[in-house]
């Protein structure tokens, strides 16, 4: 696949029809601190090493303001480079070119170990299927993110708390094999959520999840972004582009 | 896809075949090189040459070393005869201790050229005619002197240095002055005409030593300075029967050839053949005659030459009786004796100050040194001067005073008493010498050659442990005089001796002593002992052979046969090696010991270090004692050879063992290896609606290929090999290889998941660091955990195991005989073996590190992605391989302890060492390699 047209469609305020726009409609806004996630003129491409394989350009100049209390899907068939853009966005992977701003600064002048306490900070970063660590408990994988900063003891109650909030007060003694697919996505999103995040990036959180899963996950980002948490979310969940304020749809 | 497909697809199965055919294949050369290499040593050296060692009834030790001085004798010509009829006897070879020879060098003298030119009133007979080799006069060169018209006032220091091989020991030093000058001719009338002799100049003093030495004189060549000391130098001779010798010993014994045939009862006397050459020189003998000389009895005039110095000797001493024996003796070639004598000359004013430097000049009695047969050995030669002694040719006289002839002497030094002390691994005995009474030694003989007294102040005579003896010598004195008859090298006859069993009793070379460590314990650089010349040392020289027992009868004293025999050396007729003579050897052993003697069984023994500690070796004037420090000796060690063989038996089994241990962990990693793979193959299949029964079969029809692989390869092997271990060792395998199958199957068979209550354990480690998380992660993975440390503990043992033998070797090699040849033999298999062992580890680390790889790297991304910055990342890596290392640690350090004292003791600890250093490189290798 070569320079696939990425389309961007935004919505507003959560109520009617969004206007389609092309690349060339992209609205572009200068970035300020109120706006926690911004990307601009991301390119990724993958691919056209030294194996003389042709590069493979997945995402082609995309642009994205992320404010908080927005909910933004990302949609598109699998391989249009849903995935890419969070792991770009969440600073876990670096465009090939294109810029990455949190909360205004750009992440080209941070090294390794800034972008690293950044991210702890302001991003909770949920993966495809909830991956959490075997032979943690749910409560362990939750306090997880704050042993670097040494608050695991003064994060606990939030930690239950957020496992409650959840659903999860019971099964917080479980280890993840003891739990259900949407169970260990609600944990990894009580994880993304212990340190005070600003933004969630979630990847694809209702796979292979049944309605009444997928509804609860989906109700449970929806009530983030009441306090003001921006969330960006990878999907094809009908339901959740539907609830979405604004919407990515890469083809 | 049938089984063979997918056997081959499976690159863990075949992986796990490979291993376990490398290990069969490793097996059987380790123990076809050893065993090969044990036959070899074994049937080089555990027999000598002899087998049995017979001595008069006396008690015994296990250990058999040379008794230089143990000469009681006890074994009688006809106990030799009836050894020699026994029908299991090949070579009887008696051997005595006869004495010690005391050798006085000549005085020792300085020359300074001082030539006068031809003068026929002084050259007297000495023209062309009438000297074989002389210069006619008209051909003389001019005179020429070193000293000059005018007399000089000269200081000369004289000092002589002896070396025992621990330190110099300076043993006199001497300084003289006097005046010098150039001599001259001096024409007085007399009755008859004019008299012509040399004089000294009007003013000179000349220059004297203290007594024995005699001052200074001129002649017609030189002026010659008597210089103080005539050193003494003191040897042993043993006697050994020429025929039987060289039966022993081989084509290195041809030197005794031609005295296979005992002389005849004339040629042994004494006086006898002294009339016949003084008879032979009255009636004149030409020059050339005397040096090739008349044959008497076959053997040449020169052969005959220290017999009449001696017999011209005895014979003024009034010493020579009708029963004085001439003895054929054979000497060494050279010695090592060491004894170094300086003379340092200066000019000097009236005052006594140096105005010049003329030189210092210096002689070595060296291995040049052949005791009976030496000429001038210290005559030593003024700066610049030219010998024209020449001139006059070859007098072909025959005087006494050639060289002063040596005395032999039945009061000898005898060994030590030892006490045995612990015993190493390798079987060296730690051992005390029991010193026997102090004497003084280096003491100058109380007359001088030519019976004056001796001037005793010039040396400093010494306090020693003697260690001597007294020799019964029986009822009549004899004056046994010495016929040197030839030379023997020393090297060639311990060549054809080997370095086993070497001739005991003081033979021909003993073995020698080795400083290892001082007085004080320390640890000195290893010096070999030379012979001492004080003649009381621990380490004696051995001189030569006496090859007449007739002669060596009359030397104890003897008029008739007696029993003077030591030993009897015997070889036994069964040929092969040790093993296969073994009974005969003892059969003929009992046989010897039904004659009331004592016989002792040599064959199989190999030499061994021993540590001697030497105390109270020297006393100083005040009285003080002080130890020589420890030696080392090699000492016959009985039925070395089955403790050899023993101890590499048991190397082997050690290293099959090590083998099947190395493999079994593979096997177990591997199959674990494979069961992670196909689990999800085997759900899927179960999902296609395949049986438990059917899943099974499945997973044995795969090991099954490797199983018969395995099969055909181990019965070649043991069919090649021949050998039950090897048998034994393919059976292992295959028994592991089918336990190893079993358990795949077991382990892919469907379990139901039974909802369980929380599992959390709260008296788990809180996860607040990456320290506890890496330990919460290895807690988790408790199978991997292991298996990785067992694997790092392999290799870190490994190592160890390959540093041990890799030091051990060399030491190994030089510390005996026979365990040296072994060891140096399997050197290369076991070095092999730890090789192996090394990448079997490393392979043993790759692969169960491989296990837990992907959700390591999973894992590590879910932390990088909550915020983990790479260092706290980089943690969690060397924490978690670091408290594997720690698991791993003892078992690396113990393992590779135990293989150290198994295969290589001396180096055990080094191993430990390596051990530990392997385990702790693999930490930090280990976390840079699992990014």
């Amino acid at each position: 696949m070569t320079n696939p047209t990425n389309v961007q469609r935004s919505r507003r305020g959560g109520s009617g029809e969004v206007p389609l726009q092309t690349r060339a409609n992209t609205i572009v806004k200068a970035a300020d601190h109120a706006t926690p996630l911004e990307l601009s003129d991301i390119t990724i491409r993958y691919g056209g090493g030294k194996g003389g394989a042709e590069a493979v350009s997945v995402v082609e100049g995309f642009d994205l303001t992320l404010h908080a209390g927005e909910m933004h899907c990302v949609a598109g068939r699998s391989g249009s480079g849903k995935t890419s853009i969070l792991t770009v966005g969440a600073g876990l992977t670096l465009p090939t070119s294109g810029r990455v701003f949190w909360e205004g600064d750009s992440l080209e002048s941070m090294g390794d170990d800034e972008i690293a306490d950044r991210r702890r900070a302001l991003i909770g970063y949920v993966d495809q299927g909830g991956a959490l660590i075997d032979g943690m408990s749910a409560l362990e994988n939750v306090l997880l993110p704050a042993v670097p900063d040494g608050e695991v003891d003064q994060r606990r109650d939030m930690a239950k708390d957020l496992l409650d909030l959840v659903g999860l007060g019971r099964r917080m003694r479980h280890r993840p094999a003891q739990l259900s697919g949407g169970e260990r996505q609600r944990v990894a999103i009580a994880r993304a959520l212990i340190l005070g995040t600003r933004v969630l990036v979630v990847d694809e959180p209702t796979a292979s999840l049944d309605r009444a899963s997928a509804n609860r996950i989906i109700s449970i980002l929806k009530d983030t972004t009441s306090d003001g948490i921006a969330v960006l979310v990878a999907s094809h969940d009908h339901e959740l582009v539907r609830l979405s304020d604004s919407l990515t749809e890469l083809i | 896809m049938n089984a063979v497909q997918r056997f081959i697809r499976s690159r863990v199965l075949l992986l796990t075949a490979a291993i376990l055919i490398a290990a069969m294949c490793l097996s059987v050369l380790v123990q076809s090189q050893s065993q090969a290499a044990l036959s070899r040593t074994v049937d080089e050296n555990s027999r000598g040459l002899y087998d049995v060692l017979v001595q008069a009834k006396a008690p015994t030790g296990a250990l058999l070393q040379p008794e230089i001085a143990n000469g009681t004798g006890g074994i009688s010509f006809e106990q030799l005869d009836a050894i020699r009829k026994l029908s299991g006897t090949s070579v009887a070879a008696p051997i005595s201790l006869v004495s010690r020879v005391t050798q006085n060098l000549e005085a020792p003298r300085l020359d300074a050229m001082d030539y006068l030119g031809y003068n026929a009133g002084l050259a007297g007979t000495a023209t062309a005619d009438q000297a074989a080799g002389a210069t006619a006069p008209e051909q003389w060169p001019a005179a020429e002197s070193v000293l000059s018209d005018n007399t000089k006032k000269y200081r000369l220091t004289a000092s002589a240095v002896t070396s025992d091989g621990v330190s110099e020991q300076t043993l006199f030093k001497s300084t003289a002055e006097g005046t010098l000058g150039k001599a001259r001719l001096v024409e007085e009338k007399a009755a008859g005409g004019t008299s012509i002799r040399i004089a000294a100049p009007r003013d000179e003093t000349g220059i004297k030593f203290p007594s024995p030495a005699g001052g200074s004189e001129h002649n017609l060549f030189n002026l010659s300075v008597s210089l103080p000391l005539a050193p003494e130098v003191t040897e042993s001779v043993v006697a050994v029967d020429p025929a039987a010798e060289r039966a022993l010993l081989g084509s290195a014994g041809d030197f005794l050839a031609p005295l296979e045939k005992a002389p005849p009862a004339d040629a042994r006397d004494a006086g006898a053949i002294g009339r016949y050459f003084e008879g032979l020189f009255t009636n004149g003998i030409r020059l050339d005659e005397l040096q090739e000389g008349p044959d008497f009895l076959g053997v040449k005039l020169k052969y005959w030459a220290p017999l009449m110095t001696q017999y011209q000797q005895a014979k003024r001493t009034g010493q020579l009786t009708a029963d004085s024996q001439a003895i054929p003796l054979i000497v060494r070639s050279g010695t090592s004796l060491d004894l170094k004598y300086n003379v340092r000359i200066e000019e000097i004013d009236d005052a006594g100050k140096v105005v010049q430097e003329v030189g210092t000049v210096s002689r070595s009695l060296d291995k040049d040194y052949l005791p009976f047969v030496s000429k001038d050995p210290f005559v030593l030669s003024w700066p610049g001067s030219t010998d024209h002694s020449s001139l006059l040719g070859a007098t072909g006289n025959f005087n006494q005073g050639l060289y002063t002839p040596a005395q032999w002497s039945t009061d000898f030094a005898a060994a030590p008493r030892y006490t045995d002390g612990d015993t190493a691994a390798n079987g060296a005995v730690d051992k005390t010498a029991v010193p026997g009474e102090w004497v003084t030694v280096n003491r100058l003989p109380e007359k001088s050659a030519n019976g004056t007294p001796v001037d005793q102040t010039q040396r400093e005579p010494v306090d020693e442990r003697a260690y001597r003896e007294n020799l019964e010598t029986g009822k009549k004195t004899a004056a046994p005089l010495a016929m040197v008859y030839g030379t023997f090298d020393p090297s060639a006859v311990a060549a054809a001796a080997g370095d086993v069993n070497k001739l005991p009793l003081g033979g021909y070379d003993p073995t020698p002593f080795t400083l290892v460590k001082d007085a004080a314990g320390n640890d000195v650089p290893a010096t070999e002992l030379e012979p001492s010349l004080s003649a009381t040392g621990l380490a004696s020289q051995s001189a030569g052979a006496i090859t007449d027992y007739y002669g060596l009868a009359a030397a104890r004293g003897y008029t008739e046969n007696a029993a003077v025999i030591d030993a009897v050396r015997v070889r036994a007729k069964a040929p092969g090696s040790w093993k296969e003579a073994q009974p005969d050897v003892e059969q003929l052993a009992a046989d010897i010991r039904e004659m009331g003697l004592e016989a002792t069984i040599v064959a199989g023994s190999a030499r061994e270090d021993a540590s001697i500690f030497v105390p109270g070796y020297y006393k100083d004037d005040a009285g003080k004692e002080s130890a020589l420090g420890t030696v080392q000796q090699s000492w016959v060690r009985q039925n070395a050879a089955d403790a050899v063989t023993g101890s590499l038996s048991g190397t082997n089994v050690t290293l099959l063992f090590l083998t099947l241990c190395g493999a079994a962990l593979l096997t177990g990693a591997s199959t674990v290896s494979y069961i992670r793979k196909r689990r999800s193959e085997a759900g899927t299949l179960r999902a296609m609606g395949w049986t438990q029964r059917r899943i099974r079969s499945w997973v044995l029809e795969e090991f099954g290929v490797g199983a018969v692989l395995l099969a055909v390869v181990g019965v070649v092997l043991s069919l090649v090999s021949w050998s039950l271990a090897t048998a034994l060792v393919c059976v292992a395998v295959l028994v592991l290889y089918a336990a190893a199958a079993l358990f795949a199957a077991q382990q892919l068979r469907h379990r139901d998941v039974i909802d369980q209550e929380p599992q959390h354990d709260e008296r788990l480690i809180q996860v607040d660091s990456p320290l506890t998380f890496a330990n919460r992660q290895l807690s988790t993975n408790k199978f991997n955990t292991l298996s990785l440390a067992v694997a790092v503990g392999v290799f870190g043992a490994a190592v160890g195991g390959l540093i041990a033998l890799l030091i051990d070797i060399p030491r190994a090699a030089g510390a005996s005989a026979l365990s040296g040849l072994a060891a140096a033999a399997v050197a290369m298999p076991s070095i092999l073996l730890a090789l192996a062992g090394v990448v079997v580890g490393l392979v043993l680390t790759l692969v169960t590190g491989r296990f837990e790889l992907n959700a390591k790297r999973q894992y590590l991304g879910i932390l990088q992605a909550m915020g983990w910055n790479p260092d706290m990342l980089r943690q969690v890596r060397l924490f978690e391989n670091a408290l594997v290392g720690t698991v791993a640690l003892p078992l690396g350090v113990l393992g590779a302890l135990g293989i150290g004292l198994l295969l290589a003791p001396y180096a055990a600890l080094w191993a430990g060492v390596a051990g530990l250093v392997a385990v702790l490189c693999w930490i930090p290798i280990a976390t840079k390699v699992v990014q």
